[in-house]
Order: C-alpha cells, then structure tokens, then sequence
C-alpha cells in the first residue's frame, strides 16, 4: 500500500516515466507492472492523476487504442521532455537512494 | 445522480472548463473499467476524487518564491483596557502585503476587539496603529440588511467605496463564484443559509479590493467544501499582494500562516 509507504509520492512520476520509458503504456498495465517490480500497489486515485499531470506537463502524450475485450485503452508514450525529466530525476533518486543507504547501513546490517 | 453525474458537477463547482470536466469524467469511468471496477470502487466518492485530482493538478505549477510587500498594518504596544479590566496590553505585530496573520486565543480574550481596532472602529486604550488607506472589514456579524438581495448589497457598498453600479453588481458576482455562489436575483438575505450569508459577507468585504483584509473567523456555518473554497480565497489575495487577518479559533488553518498572534498567552 502506497499510504505506509509515504515517500513513494515523490518518486511516482520517476517511476512512471522509467516504465513509459522502456514502452508504452496504459494506466492499468502500469499499476501491474508497478506491483510486479515489488514498487507498491498504487491505488487508482494515486495512479491516474499522476498520469494526467504528466500528460498536462507534456512528458507523456497519450492516444486511445482499442482493446480486445471491453473500453478503449488510453496508452501513454514518453516525450522528449519526458526522458530529460527522467534523466534529471533518476540521477536525484541515486544521490537520495546513496544517502540513505549510507545512513542505515552501518547500524541495520543487510 | 451517477457516479459520473456527481463526479462532473462537483468538477464544473471547482471552476474546470464543461470540456475539460466531461472528459475527465469519461475518462474517469474508463480507467475504472480497465480495472472491471466500478468508479467508486477505484476513486471512493464522486465529489471527494474531484477535490482531490483537482488539487493534484493544479499543484504542478511550480511556487512561485513569495515575495513581501510593504507594510500595510503595525500595531505597537496595542492594549485595551474596559472597565478598569485589561482585555490584553502591549500587542504589536506587522503584517505586509503578501502576508497572512490569524489572532487565536479563547473566547473573550479580545480578538474581535482588536480586529475592530486593526480596521480603525475602536480606540485603542494604548500603543500606536498604523494601516493602509485601503482597508476591508469582514465581521462576524455582518451589517447586511435581511430585505435586500444580494445584488441589491453590492450596489449599496459598492456606492460608499464610489463604484459605478454596474460594475459594483458584476464585481460582487465575480467575486461570489469563487466562493461557489451564485446569487439569485429574487432572493433576500433573510433566506439566505449562514453559510451563504457569511459568503456575502465576505464578498462585501472585498468588493473594493482593499489592499488589507480584516476577517472575522469569516466561515461560521460553511460545509466543508466552502472552508476549502475559503482558504483558496485567502491564499490567492495573499499571492495577489494583499494583507490578510484572520481571527480564527481552529489550530489547524496555521500551518500556512505567516504570523500567529495568540491573545490569550
């Protein structure tokens, strides 16, 4: 669950924007993915304002494709702008993930 | 009303395009059936998501660095004795333009007093004030006439603050759909909820667009929608340059205040 996991919200986008990355996507494939990385169960009214703000920011551009069994599929495609933002933002997660791995490995041993 | 019906509506009171809301909402019922979900399953009730994805998207703006003004209100040394009884002594505080006080403390301790003295009404017994020319007042209760509309009240104020009429109506109007409200045209005040009377009287407050803003714990009877429209309200006529003053007895409104006035220590 993404609410005892409150630091997820920072790096949702980063994540977001790794996997639209790798390929496209649609919000539901997305929070499968997301769970099977082990990342968090990402709750739907976390999941798809955060896919509408990055559609509004212009680093994801979505189009509608059907789908084999009920509505239409909304599937997201990363940006130019998008793989800047996921540049800058991967580089931020490594000096946090660094720093906090520094703090904690020399008391809780792994 | 559908999930969807309420989802869009509460969209529409939050100030989005009609476009824009029926696309979020069918988008919405799309994105739940991806999950072969009911909306409400997914997103909880309608009117709650719609605060919620609206907040979400507008806080991708990035904030802008705040900037102070100059100042538009100092007490010092402000004290006010009744009766031979000290209400409160030595109160000072600045407030600039850009800027939000609230004044706590218990009932009786004088926070409405010296809002009335802020605003120029009551003499102060000691201490010096010095404010803005530009000044409105929101009191806890307002000086509005029962048999007038609305409308019939922003022309009235908006005629002692030398407003055209017309502009005083469409001003007061404006003013009243941030808040959520639109005033009827046939409706008197005295049929009007609390809640919507306190609107008025807020909107009274501001339809001079006075550079410092007195207000009276200005939310008696809203739901809380209209206390989150409040706040909203606050903060854009803070951003706008203003100075605002609250009296207000609910800690937690200050987390995003710039100054806490407390009158009962």
């Amino acid at each position: 669950m993404i609410a005892n996991r409150p630091w997820l919200h920072g790096f949702l986008d980063l994540c977001l924007l790794a996997m639209l990355a790798e390929r496209a996507d649609y919000g539901y494939g997305l929070a499968q993915r997301l769970a099977e990385a082990g990342v968090a169960d990402v709750p739907g009214g976390t999941l798809y304002p955060a896919l509408l703000r990055l559609e509004q920011q212009g680093l994801a551009l979505p189009s509608w494709a059907p789908s084999e069994a009920g509505p239409r599929r909304k599937y997201y495609e990363i940006t130019d702008a998008g793989r800047e933002t996921l540049a800058a933002q991967a580089q931020e997660w490594t000096r946090f993930r660094d720093g906090v791995d520094m703090l904690i490995s020399t008391v809780v041993p792994r | 009303m559908s999930w969807p019906a309420v989802f869009e509506a509460e969209l529409l009171r939050l100030g989005l395009q009609p476009r824009r809301a029926r696309q979020l909402s069918t988008e919405t019922v799309q994105q739940a059936a991806e999950h072969a979900s009911a909306p409400a399953d997914i997103f909880g009730p309608a009117h709650l998501y719609a605060r919620h994805l609206v907040s979400e998207l507008t806080v991708t703006a990035p904030v802008p660095m705040r900037t102070t003004g100059p100042v538009l209100l100092r007490l010092t040394g402000v004290g006010k004795r009744y009766r031979r009884q000290n209400v409160f002594h030595d109160v000072s505080l600045t407030v600039r333009g850009g800027e939000v006080a609230a004044i706590v403390g218990a009932n009786g301790c004088g926070k409405s007093t010296l809002l009335r003295i802020c605003a120029g009404l009551t003499r102060p017994t000691s201490g010096t004030v010095e404010r803005t020319r530009r000044v409105g007042l929101v009191p806890q209760d307002g000086g509005t006439a029962g048999w007038l509309t609305a409308e019939e009240h922003f022309r009235l104020f908006g005629a002692a603050a030398g407003m055209a009429r017309p502009r005083a109506a469409s001003t007061g109007d404006h003013l009243a759909a941030r808040l959520a409200w639109r005033p009827r045209r046939d409706q008197r005040v005295q049929q009007l909820s609390g809640g919507t009377r306190q609107k008025l009287n807020l909107v009274l407050g501001e339809l001079h667009s006075p550079d410092l803003l007195l207000l009276d714990e200005p939310y008696q009877g809203f739901d809380q929608g209209a206390y989150l429209d409040f706040w909203q309200q606050v903060f854009a006529w803070r951003d706008a340059g203003r100075a605002i003053v609250v009296v207000t007895h609910l800690l937690h409104d200050l987390a995003n205040v710039d100054h806490v006035l407390d009158l009962s220590s």
